[in-house]
């Protein structure tokens, strides 16, 4: 379990190497293991024969996060303050001795991985830009629960503490030394052990700075009045940005004031507090569900065709040089792959790659790219207007504007120069792929492949499969999507595939409601309020009023005798037939959109929908901004638009900002309780209409499908 | 019949600019205090003074540095009133000053004190507010919990719901000034007024710095928000939060229609009737009735509430109220404020109010009663009515009838 070494020099090496695994987990086992460890080391430190502690790795990683399975049924908050004050106590035998420990970091270590490191007087990495560390604990829902708030906080201060553990970022060796977290980075394993027992040597007294008796906090504490005041400021912020939805984020603010003003054995004990509380709070359990499982559960191929082998895409032609091409070009380029960036000129195509050289610049910046990794990353792209250069890619994907003859004309010029096997994949929002997909020439190899904008940094693509496209092109446009490290959604073609139609419901649920009389402000209010990103009316007039009535015009068509017409579409109708504000795009729409792109609600809305409301039930209101689409996804569903609750989940807080805190479209349910969800789906019915008529999917429901089965 | 609380005088010093660079900044507040106690003992010709009197209770905004750690005690001793009782410092945000008057008055109606000099001090040059930090500053929980926001996004909130403009506001602070200025120059502010001196006695502010004759709506106009940062940080949307039928908040307030700070000193000697017989002297006006109230933390406009609390205390209806006097913190709230009582404009601020004059915080609710008595003799009227709100929802009213 942990190999000891010790040398001539008196420095023990400690190895981390747990049987039967393959990577080293922090958890009760190997705290039992280290318990005679520290006693043998503290006896060898009073004999004098001791001069310091590397710990290190057998493993690939160093040490992996948390055990989920069991944080995800921990339910009992006295044993979730148990658990964090044991792993404490554990992480401060190693601390406090006297003893000096160096952490060599050989792999990733995240999360509770990540907490042992900060336990050691020193942190040293190798510089494998591939590795991640870090507290990315907050994006399940989570704090650490070893102290890391308290230690990081001490350690950086309060206001470099803060991000963070807020974003949750997972940090390249390089990027870690920046923001504080790593010590130095080494070149290999050799010279990261050399360099770890020469620190060790050098240091013999060690003390972290909140055992030494005149340590303080970097930058002060919430009491000192300039800090209290930003500690205001970055709270409000947070609260404008979360809607006060999210337990783990506000945990962390209120720690990090309330514990910078006692000592650190007193935050200590308060962060279990904190983290009890955290870790048995439902929204916690939701999040772990589908930010941990579900992520897990597609990552490991959940909706890929069964039965064909790995495809390992090696070039990828990407047709369209603008946002979004270039955008698919750096996620390519930054994951390995070979790319040629086509656009109608050599200059447009070159402006692409400019873009992509701008993008790297960024992310050398930040530390993730070294500044070397420049030149090998730009060189394996090549620009250019020519087709032909498409002939030994294995995919290709074409990110033109919306217009289906422009579609069609790139993709057969260069359909002309690829062979049988290669994919050919179209990124479009709303045009129907069964139907772009009859213009190729090889229709079973043609595939919709929806990135969202920003194409880097959203997590999901929608893989969407027409009526001819083969189920092997299907799995090899997942496996492509998990190549570049995106979660890959898989969707029949339907309108708006699954995420923008879904989306439009929520859209169209608002602009009934200004239909009904609500006042336009409280409509936006209360979507965002109930955690959605924007509100209703923004994101109408973002989309364009066209598209979203073409989207319901689709379902129509879909639905033909069965369809009853949405009673917004009436609102509609009025606002871009007579009144001829369609959005955004427009300047004018729901919103009036000023020089400055500053956005004000259009103060002619009351006049054509008057507001008749006095009384207003907010809960309600947020409830049918809800429920709308996970009736919506529920249909979808049903239909085979979708195959699975896990991606259903995923594609809905990634996919359109579906609220995070619910775990998701599906999740909801389970959070919300199904019975609760029907009967209440059973007063709007009665309230607002049919479309608030439970699914048989829905009903039918098996609830264990909504939890991670561990 | 209970026990009747009256006023025997009321004092002020000048309010002086606390901006750098600041009329009085080079005066410690605790000779500011003590300066005003020495010009009460001389006005009432009692050199026996500290001994008659049962406690001085000094209302405080920020309590600490400079003028914490009980100021009103501390300034007994440093003036030489040794022998003196007493010494109480309260903190009610900016009514302070009058909720110490507020309190002396209503132990005096109990029978728990004769003679109690009450009043406000703020130097906030000296002391800014920040030096007072708390719960409501910077523990997240708390701030998230009370919606509690700047006062200056919430006076902004109040001119977005109630569609005050910009230019509004700018009149309003207009008005202020030329009557604070006319005032002024009229000596209106004379009676009270008792200037701040250096240790050799020579002058150093001898009237209100503030009030400006030279202000004009275009030069009102040019002015930025000063509110708008704090706003985009987070704050707008937590009144959103709080308030879902606002669309969004107009950041309308500048500098030129709120408050500046400023720094001053305002004593009041109340007393029942023995007191008075005791120490020889006639009231000038006593007390009707005292209220305070709070509404929403997000919002300023507790102000209506406590009037009317007041006034139903006083069995009075607001008709019968001569002159209003209400601290304008910022535009909106006041305009908010008039056009809720339906107030007419020659009978509100007749002297100006907070935005010509400055608002030293804490001190700002004695300055007012100083104002308000000095006005109700000079034009010969009776009752008065004087009104603060406050931060988190409070608001104080007083009402006094001249005698």
């Amino acid at each position: 379990m942990i190999h000891y070494r010790k040398d001539t020099d008196n420095i023990v090496t400690l190895i981390l190497d747990m049987s039967g695994r393959s990577g080293n987990l922090l958890n009760h086992q190997i705290v039992a293991a280290f318990a005679p460890v520290i006693e043998h080391l503290k006896q060898e430190k009073a004999a004098g024969k001791l001069n310091g502690v590397i710990i290190t790795s057998a493993k690939q990683d160093f040490l992996e996060s948390g055990d989920l399975d069991y944080l995800y049924r921990l339910e009992e908050p006295a044993r979730a303050f148990e658990a964090a004050q044991q792993l404490k106590k554990f992480l401060r035998d190693l601390e406090v001795p006297g003893v000096p420990v160096a952490a060599a970091i050989n792999g990733d270590a995240l999360g509770t991985g990540f907490e042992l490191t900060l336990a050691c007087h020193y942190r040293i990495a190798l510089a494998d830009s591939k590795l991640r560390m870090g507290h990315p604990e907050v994006k399940i829902g989570l704090i650490p629960s070893g102290g890391a708030i308290i230690r990081l906080m001490w350690q950086l201060g309060i206001e470099r503490a803060y991000p963070l553990l807020l974003e949750g970022r997972r940090y390249s060796p390089q990027e870690a030394v920046k923001v504080g977290i790593i010590d130095d980075l080494a070149a290999d394993r050799e010279e990261m052990l050399a360099r770890a027992k020469r620190w060790l040597l050098e240091n013999h007294d060690v003390r972290r700075p909140w055992d030494d008796p005149d340590g303080s906090i970097p930058g002060g504490t919430a009491a000192d009045p300039n800090l209290g005041h930003r500690i205001r400021l970055l709270t409000a912020r947070l609260s404008a940005h979360t809607n006060d939805l999210y337990p783990a984020k506000r945990a962390i603010i209120d720690l990090l004031a309330e514990g910078s003003k006692l000592d650190f054995a007193t935050a200590y004990r308060l962060d279990s507090r904190y983290y009890a509380r955290v870790a048995t709070n439902p929204v916690t359990k939701n999040m772990i569900s589908t930010f941990w499982f579900d992520k897990q559960a597609v990552r490991g191929g959940v909706g890929r065709p069964r039965g064909y082998g790995k495809f390992r895409a090696r070039k990828v032609g990407i047709i369209g040089a603008g946002q979004m091409g270039s955008g698919i070009a750096f996620l390519c380029l930054r994951n390995g792959l070979e790319v040629i960036l086509k656009d109608v000129s050599q200059p447009i195509a070159d402006r692409g790659k400019e873009f992509v050289g701008a993008k790297i610049d960024e992310y050398i910046e930040r530390g993730t790219f070294q500044p070397e990794d420049r030149e090998q990353l730009l060189a394996r792209i090549t620009t250019t207007n020519q087709s032909d250069h498409f002939r030994d890619c294995d995919i290709v994907v074409e990110a033109v504007f919306e217009n289906k003859s422009v579609k069609t004309k790139v993709t057969r010029e260069a359909e002309e120069h690829l062979d049988e096997y290669s994919v050919f994949a179209t990124n479009t929002l709303s045009i129907p792929i069964t139907e772009l997909g009859k213009e190729s020439m090889r229709p079973e190899n043609y595939v919709g492949l929806h990135f969202f904008s920003p194409a880097e940094k959203t997590s999901v693509v929608e893989v969407v499969a027409g009526d001819a496209t083969s189920d092997e092109t299907v799995a090899r446009a997942f496996d492509f999507a998990i190549s570049i490290r995106k979660l890959p959604i898989v969707v029949k073609d339907s309108w708006g595939f699954f995420a923008a139609r879904v989306l439009n419901t929520y859209i169209l649920e608002g602009i009934t409601m200004l239909r009904e009389g609500y006042p336009a402000a409280l409509i936006e209010n209360m979507g965002r309020q109930a955690g959605m990103k924007s509100g209703p009316l923004t994101l109408a007039d973002e989309l364009g009023l066209k598209l979203v009535l073409r989207y319901e015009q689709q379902a129509a068509e879909h639905y033909g005798q069965r369809y009853l017409q949405h009673p917004a579409v009436p609102a509609l109708e009025l606002m871009r037939d007579e009144l001829e504000r369609s959005g955004k795009s427009k300047r004018v729409g729901f919103y009036d959109y000023e020089e400055n792109n500053r956005a004000r609600l259009w103060t002619g809305l009351e006049q054509h929908f008057p507001v008749t409301k006095e009384d207003y039930d907010r809960r309600r209101m947020k409830d049918r901004f809800l429920f709308a689409q996970v009736i919506e996804a529920g249909w979808c569903l049903q239909e085979g638009v979708i195959n699975h609750t896990e991606a259903a989940n995923l594609a809905s807080v990634y996919g359109w900002g579906f609220p995070g805190y619910t775990g998701g479209v599906m999740r909801y349910i389970y959070s919300y309780g199904h019975q609760n969800f029907i009967d209440r789906c059973l007063e709007l019915k009665e309230r607002y209409g049919q479309r608030f008529t439970v699914p048989r999917y829905l009903r039918k429901l098996e609830l264990s499908t909504l939890t991670p089965t561990t | 019949m209970p026990t009747e609380a009256f006023i025997y005088d009321a004092l002020r010093s000048p309010r002086g600019r606390a901006a750098y660079p600041a009329d009085l900044y080079e005066v410690k507040p605790i000779e500011i205090l003590s300066q005003c106690l020495t010009a009460l003992q001389r006005r009432c010709g009692r050199e026996d003074l500290p001994t008659e009197i049962d406690d001085l209770v000094i209302g405080c905004n920020t309590p600490a540095g400079d003028q914490g750690y009980n100021i009103a005690r501390a300034a007994l001793l440093y003036a030489g009133w040794g022998r003196a009782r007493g010494g109480l410092q309260i903190n009610r945000f900016n009514t302070s000053g009058l909720e110490a008057i507020n309190l002396a008055a209503a132990r005096i109606t109990a029978g728990y004190g004769e003679t109690i000099i009450a009043g406000g001090l703020e130097v906030m040059s000296r002391v800014p507010t920040y030096l007072n930090s708390g719960p409501m500053m910077n523990d997240p929980a708390t701030v998230i919990n009370s919606h509690y926001i700047p006062q200056g996004v919430a006076a902004d909130l109040v001119a977005s719901t109630h569609g005050i403009r910009g230019e509004d506001l700018d009149a309003y602070a207009l008005r202020s000034h030329a009557k604070a200025v006319a005032a002024r120059d009229a000596g209106y502010f004379s009676p009270s007024m008792e200037i701040i001196t250096d240790q050799n006695g020579l002058p150093i502010l001898t009237e209100d710095s503030l009030p400006n004759a030279d202000l004009t709506a275009e030069l009102l106009a040019q002015l930025e928000p000063r509110f708008a940062e704090m706003g985009l940080a987070g704050f707008d949307e937590m009144a959103l939060h709080r308030f879902p039928l606002v669309d969004h908040v107009d950041h309308l307030h500048t500098n030129g229609n709120t408050s500046p700070a400023a720094d001053g000193c305002a004593l009041c000697l109340l007393g029942n009737r023995a007191a008075g017989e005791k120490l020889g002297l006639n009231p000038r006006a006593r007390i009707r009735a005292v209220a305070m109230s709070a509404v929403d933390a997000t919002l300023l406009t507790g102000g209506v509430n406590a009037s009317d609390l007041a006034l139903k205390q006083a069995g009075l209806s607001k008709r019968d109220i001569d002159l209003w006097e209400f601290n304008e913190s910022f535009a909106a709230p006041s305009i908010r404020f008039q056009q809720r009582l339906d107030i007419d404009d020659d009978r509100l601020n007749v002297l100006g109010g907070s935005i010509a004059l400055g608002e030293p915080l804490g001190a700002v609710g004695g300055m007012m009663l100083c104002q308000i008595l000095d006005e109700l003799e000079r034009r010969d009227l009776s009752l008065g009515s004087l009104t603060i709100d406050a931060g988190a929802g409070l608001a104080v009213c007083t009402i006094i009838e001249r005698l």
